[in-house]
């Protein structure tokens, strides 16, 4: 019928740039590829196998459930305070909130880009402050594994946390005034109020807005690639970084293809988990 | 007795909480801030500025200087037109193929109409980098490598799912009366759309297409896979590129980030109604 005939442009440039390409993936975990990544032969579980026994895979894929749980936490958390803040009616509201957003409009990659400047142990401007205020052998941020991943951390959070702010303050506004004024004549304080009415009230956005936020951080390439590239040595990389390298530096594309059908399964496992939250009514 | 809300304010009684409230919010602004108010003051100082200590916040002399002299160190006048040509070209594919695909959605009753819904949701969970090497191949048997047509079209895949649902939200809004009774008129249902509906639309059409707009000029990964040469790359790649390179001049750096942003911030700053409007209006109920 005519609806088929629509989507036909649409579904025929998704099943061509994105289905088969998907369908190519899960098939080469489960084979052996030559170099370029064509399937020579079938060979079952032997890459997940493979995978399993691998120390580099599960240091990892810990490092990555850190790196997610710890920036969507922040952003949470930072984004939630912003919320209540924002939610607070006075003259220069508007500004304020569009202040806000600024972080969120600017460019990833630029961004990241800045930042790494900032980092640089020589030139960048983060140590030149510190030189500047008497700190004369300020660290090599970006070339220690713990002080690099809380670098790009850092980076990663400020970035997303007008995200979780906006979502927040929306669910913020539905709240219907009635309920904290019914409260306030039961004598509730505001401690009360935000545990046992906000909290509550704007869960479905709360829960909607974690998912998307650790959906993006989980796979988040840019912030990463260009402020580490991984490193040092491979200790900020994080799955999707890692798979990057195994594709088209380490020429190992049924590597490659095994990490990225893991890391789908892991995030379609978590999504499906999480959903039931969502739809857990009280 | 202090009775404090999180919603609102009295304003006349709580003068005192209130105040708290917005000088908390100003600092935790300014802390969140700093960041973008050190490049842009940074790109405005003259060079000998920038290099003095102690260092100063505001320029003492404001000038545009750098803005000239990245176009003369960096080809940023190239990846400037590249993200142009990318972005527009993505978008333009993009809204030619979703605008039909959402209106087949959003009134059409169709057997797999569900089926279609819940794999672009699926869609969106997928990061481009696990399927990133067989688009590369694909491209490559297409002769589309190292080409504008070949991100063009990847940017537009890409984006498919995300408009799709903002333009099926927002053809719902439209009521369908309004085609019906055209079509009663004596239109067929393609003129129907065409002059009473998409003028409707209009709004949601423009903040889906800059949404598009700027995913596209802000795109990295495809940008840096997919190209080689230095003439087609866009800001993105080309800025990472070239800090890289050519060392680390602090004027060089803000001047060339504040230029390659600004477009897609005023850009953002004109949708963002539109945008939070449309992102939240599913999550949030009532």
């Amino acid at each position: 019928m005519l609806a088929y005939l629509l989507l036909l442009p649409a579904i025929t440039l998704l099943a061509i740039f994105m289905f088969y390409p998907i369908i190519n993936v899960i098939a080469q975990s489960f084979s052996n590829t030559d170099i370029i990544g064509r399937i020579q032969s079938f060979a079952g579980l032997t890459n997940y196998k493979a995978l399993m026994v691998n120390p580099e895979f599960w240091t990892v894929l810990r490092r990555t459930i850190l790196w997610t749980v710890l920036a969507v936490g922040l952003k949470t958390i930072i984004g939630f305070i912003f919320a209540l803040l924002l939610n607070v009616k006075f003259r220069a509201t508007k500004l304020a909130r569009a202040l806000f957003i600024i972080p969120w409009a600017t460019s990833v990659p630029i961004t990241a880009v800045f930042f790494r400047w900032v980092y640089n142990a020589d030139f960048g401007l983060l140590n030149h402050t510190l030189r500047m205020i008497g700190i004369s052998n300020p660290p090599y941020w970006l070339a220690d594994p713990t002080s690099a991943f809380f670098a790009v951390l850092l980076v990663d959070v400020w970035i997303g946390i007008p995200f979780m702010g906006i979502v927040f303050l929306a669910g913020l506004q539905g709240i219907p005034e009635q309920l904290y004024e019914a409260s306030s004549i039961d004598g509730a304080n505001w401690i009360q109020k935000l545990v046992f009415i906000t909290l509550p009230v704007i869960r479905p956005v709360l829960i909607i807005g974690t998912m998307l936020s650790v959906l993006w951080t989980f796979n988040d390439f840019p912030v990463i690639w260009i402020i580490t590239k991984g490193g040092p040595i491979n200790t900020t990389d994080i799955l999707v970084t890692w798979i990057y390298k195994n594709y088209f530096m380490y020429n190992r594309p049924a590597m490659g293809a095994t990490l990225g059908t893991i890391t789908f399964l892991i995030l379609l496992a978590f999504s499906i988990y999480y959903a039931r939250f969502y739809f857990r009514e009280d | 007795m202090l009775d404090f809300t999180l919603g609102r304010i009295n304003l006349k009684k709580h003068f005192n909480i209130k105040s708290f409230i917005i000088f908390l919010l100003f600092i935790l602004l300014v802390v969140n801030l700093f960041p973008i108010f050190v490049v842009l003051s940074t790109s405005l100082k003259g060079r000998g500025e920038i290099y003095s200590s102690p260092p100063t916040w505001l320029p003492d002399k404001f000038t545009l200087e750098n803005y000239k002299e990245i176009f003369e160190v960096y080809p940023l006048a190239r990846f400037f037109l590249n993200s142009l040509i990318l972005a527009f070209g993505g978008t333009i594919l993009n809204i030619a193929i979703t605008i039909p695909a959402a209106y087949a959605t959003a009134r059409l009753r169709f057997k797999g109409r569900k089926l279609v819904m819940y794999m672009l949701l699926m869609v969106q969970m997928f990061s481009p980098v696990i399927i990133i090497a067989a688009i590369f191949r694909e491209l490559s048997i297409f002769g589309l490598l190292d080409s504008y047509l070949g991100l063009i079209i990847i940017n537009a895949v890409f984006t498919i799912a995300f408009s799709i649902w903002m333009l099926t939200a927002y053809f719902m809004t439209i009521p369908i009366d309004l085609e019906e009774a055209a079509m009663i008129d004596g239109c067929n249902r393609f003129q129907a759309v065409t002059k009473v509906v998409l003028p409707l639309l209009g709004p949601g059409l423009a903040a889906t297409m800059a949404y598009t707009f700027i995913w596209i000029w802000n795109e990295f990964l495809f940008a840096l896979t997919f190209i080689n040469r230095d003439e087609l790359r866009p800001l993105t790649v080309g800025i990472y590129n070239f800090i890289g390179r050519a060392g680390i001049d602090w004027h060089l750096i803000t001047a060339a980030s504040i230029t390659a942003i600004m477009p897609v911030v005023v850009l953002f700053m004109v949708i963002e109604k539109q945008l939070i409007q449309g992102l939240t209006g599913g999550a949030v109920k009532g």
